[in-house]
């Protein structure tokens, strides 16, 4: 197809109708801040490269099209903090292709008979409609603006604990004695958290973002969710004050949109990450030197466990257990140790089944660690 | 007849596209005459391609004669084949259709269309316009008529048998020309074991379609739409340079031939009565007779509305139409080959549609 710029900008507008829609539909702000930010990225590329660069434009092209512009989103959601989760970013992601493939090949030349040769602009009834997406889309934007939570800056040290009970985002400060989050909608972001039997505490909420927050001094967990939905991202976990302490624990939320922990260091816990009756999405980790287990993916939990590192783990690196069904791929365990007391399923396992468990495991990368990867008590392994 | 608002004088290819588009856009039959020669509105073309041995179209997936361009027939043999092999030779214009495909799908809009019940077996020799349309013979009035008589004639060479007519090849042959056509010949000439010398004025280009990609849509056509009249004609004249596609299908028999002796290349103005001397065979591969004044209705119809021309060809609109007789309530339109004045492919299936879609605005907005 040979576009004219105004073709390529209006057939971008209306393809995107099926993700504007799906993003109106679920009711995610994240949604919507997702295909405005794919709209202009496309739209920016459109007018700055493409319509210079490409006279004609072959349909196999799309593909790697695609893929550039899936990867300047991306940069793009990192950057600006939209919280989206990572699948459903990349669910959204992909109907906004396949149906931009689909209207320009099939929906729009059957609409508009001339659509090829008008350079894909697909007419005066097309045109309204991608005028009309766009005001969606920035009506969309504007009205998450208006009603998005209020932000609270805080400053030097405040004493805790904190009780949130309505949706909004925390920003900086050294909070003392914990944060027990109840609404949901909310966002902590770079806060310090010191102390606390539980240094951030979230209990029936969801769309809560934990995004590069500091534990530490904290006597039980770090994180704990429970019938929660979290994103916990970029978090640092350090010095537990006590011996019974886990970094990340999220809890009996099956009923919860997934959870995510991604890119979290954690040291000196008893247990690194653990899940329980959840599923949870637990990627590109540091877990250093856990006394109990690294990664602990449990009771009928439906986890994935990716990217991650866990070095010096006492007795097991990453455990699927109790019935849990996990994918357990392209981790690194190093330095799995023996802990003494005679059991083989703590033998230093680097990636571990147990009790009834599926695990599926693949390009995993283990060293040094004497038990390898194994399978317990009517627990199965797939490579 | 009587309540017909519509006529296209013609019955090949793009009286068959016209007459798909205007049903497309919900013109009943009663409505439409169509005056020509054949009533299989492919048996001319086909005659051609069965001439040169053409197995493949130059065209692509929408290189059908069906109003719109979805689906195309990459996808209709995709779903007949159940296979993804055509969809992804479509989407890297690798696609060719065979002729027997397009064939085949110009058959079925033929029979499904109604082309049956508006076809009138009578060739046309005059047009003159009337109050609010035109007569076709003395016939009518007709409110919207296109002209789609095809190309007046073919290109001869004296002492030549023309490629577009059915022949054989004997042991030495030499080809005119340097088009489609020709490079077809070359690999049918040596394929049965002769000797080929290619006689040709121009060097043809190498491009997968007869003009380059952005003469099909609006991006390249609004800048040759704007070009004073003596520019267009030279535009016109430069791209109708010989060409035919890239690829090893072509080059890898003719490099072969070349080497071997096979075939040799020589230029018209230097070698061309040695070569034809030489040669027990000599195929014309030039195409067709060109511009309005070979074709005896064309011609008669600027002498008698005194059209404005430039040089060969009749001046349009950019949709087709003749300006200077085409108003509010009357649309004369001109598709193939005569059509080149508003679209430079104008004799391709894409120029086809691209007539019969300005016309369908026409006829439907004059309702």
């Amino acid at each position: 197809m040979s576009y004219t710029l105004i073709g390529r900008i209006q057939s971008r507008l209306l393809s995107a109708l099926p993700a504007l829609l799906v993003a109106l539909g679920i009711h995610r702000w994240w949604a919507i801040e997702l295909v405005a930010l794919m709209l202009a990225v496309g739209l920016a590329l459109d007018v700055l490269v493409y319509h210079r660069a490409l006279a004609y434009q072959p349909g196999w092209l799309a593909l790697p099209l695609g893929l550039l512009e899936l990867a300047i989103v991306y940069a793009a959601m990192r950057e600006l903090t939209i919280a989206a989760p990572l699948r459903g970013a990349l669910g959204l992601y992909a109907l906004a292709w396949i149906s931009a493939q689909v209207f320009a090949h099939a929906v729009l030349p059957r609409l508009r008979l001339e659509y090829a040769e008008a350079g894909g602009e697909p007419g005066r009834l097309g045109a309204l409609t991608a005028v009309a997406v766009a005001l969606t889309v920035v009506g969309g934007l504007g009205g998450a603006y208006a009603v998005r939570p209020p932000t609270v800056h805080l400053h030097g040290t405040v004493q805790g604990p904190l009780v949130i009970r309505h949706a909004e985002t925390l920003v900086g400060g050294v909070v003392k004695g914990g944060i027990d989050i109840r609404a949901d909608h909310v966002t902590l972001r770079k806060v310090t958290v010191v102390g606390g039997t539980y240094g951030v505490n979230v209990e029936h909420a969801q769309h809560v973002m934990l995004d590069r927050v500091r534990v530490l001094h904290f006597t039980l967990d770090a994180v704990r969710a429970v019938d929660a939905g979290v994103m916990v991202k970029d978090c640092s976990v350090t010095a537990p004050a006590g011996p019974l302490t886990t970094g990340v624990l999220i809890s009996y939320s099956m009923g919860r949109p997934m959870s995510m922990v991604s890119g979290c260091t954690i040291v000196g816990v008893r247990e690194g990450i653990s899940t329980h009756s959840s599923m949870v999405d637990v990627m590109d980790n540091h877990v250093v030197g856990t006394s109990v287990r690294g990664i602990s993916l449990s009771e009928m939990s439906m986890d994935r466990a990716s990217g991650n590192v866990v070095e010096s783990a006492n007795g097991i690196g990453i455990v699927c257990m109790d019935h849990s069904m996990c994918e357990i791929e392209h981790n690194t365990v190093a330095g799995a140790k023996v802990d003494g007391n005679g059991d083989p399923s703590r033998h230093g396992v680097a990636i571990e089944a147990y009790f009834y468990a599926e695990a599926t495991v693949a390009k995993n990368t283990v060293i040094a660690s004497p038990g390898g990867v194994a399978a317990f008590d009517q627990s199965t392994i797939e490579r | 007849m009587a309540s017909a608002r519509c006529a296209i004088v013609g019955s090949g290819l793009a009286a068959l596209a016209t007459y798909t588009t205007l049903r497309h856009g919900g013109v009943a039959p009663e409505e439409i005459v169509v005056f020509g020669t054949h009533a299989d509105p492919t048996s001319v073309w086909a005659r051609r391609a069965a001439s040169i041995r053409q197995q493949h179209m130059r065209s692509e997936s929408d290189g059908h004669l069906a109003a719109a361009a979805f689906p195309g027939l990459a996808v209709r043999e995709a779903t007949r084949r159940i296979s993804i092999r055509p969809l992804l030779q479509t989407v890297t214009n690798r696609y060719r259709p065979t002729v027997d495909a397009f064939l085949a799908d110009a058959e079925r809009l033929r029979s499904t269309s109604g082309w049956e019940r508006s076809f009138v077996e009578r060739r046309i020799a005059r047009v003159r316009a009337v109050d609010g349309g035109f007569q076709l013979d003395g016939e009518g009035s007709f409110a919207h008529v296109l002209i789609a008589t095809g190309h007046p004639g073919l290109a001869r060479v004296p002492g030549a048998v023309h490629a577009y007519e059915p022949h054989e090849y004997a042991a030495r042959v030499a080809i005119v020309g340097a088009g489609m056509a020709a490079a077809t010949e070359w690999l049918n000439a040596l394929a049965a074991g002769s000797e080929v010398v290619s006689i040709r004025r121009r060097e043809p280009l190498r491009r997968p379609l007869n003009l380059p990609r952005e003469y099909f849509s609006k991006r390249g056509l609004e800048s040759f739409h704007r070009l004073a009249p003596p520019q267009r004609a030279v535009a016109l004249h430069e791209l109708s340079t010989p060409s035919y596609p890239p690829g090893a299908e072509w080059d890898e028999p003719i490099d072969r031939a070349l080497r071997e002796g096979r075939l040799r290349v020589v230029s018209r103005s230097s070698d061309d009565a040695q070569s034809t001397a030489w040669a027990e065979q000599v195929i014309s591969a030039t195409g067709f007779t060109a511009g309005f004044a070979a074709d005896p209705l064309l011609a008669d119809l600027v002498a008698e509305h005194a059209l404005a021309t430039h040089d060969r060809w009749i001046v349009l609109d950019s949709d087709s139409t003749v300006p200077d007789l085409t108003d509010d309530v009357r649309t004369l339109s001109l598709a193939g080959v005569a059509g080149q004045w508003a679209f430079p492919a104008s004799d391709t299936i894409a120029g086809a549609k691209y007539a019969a879609r300005a016309f369908l605005r026409r006829v439907c907005r004059t309702r």
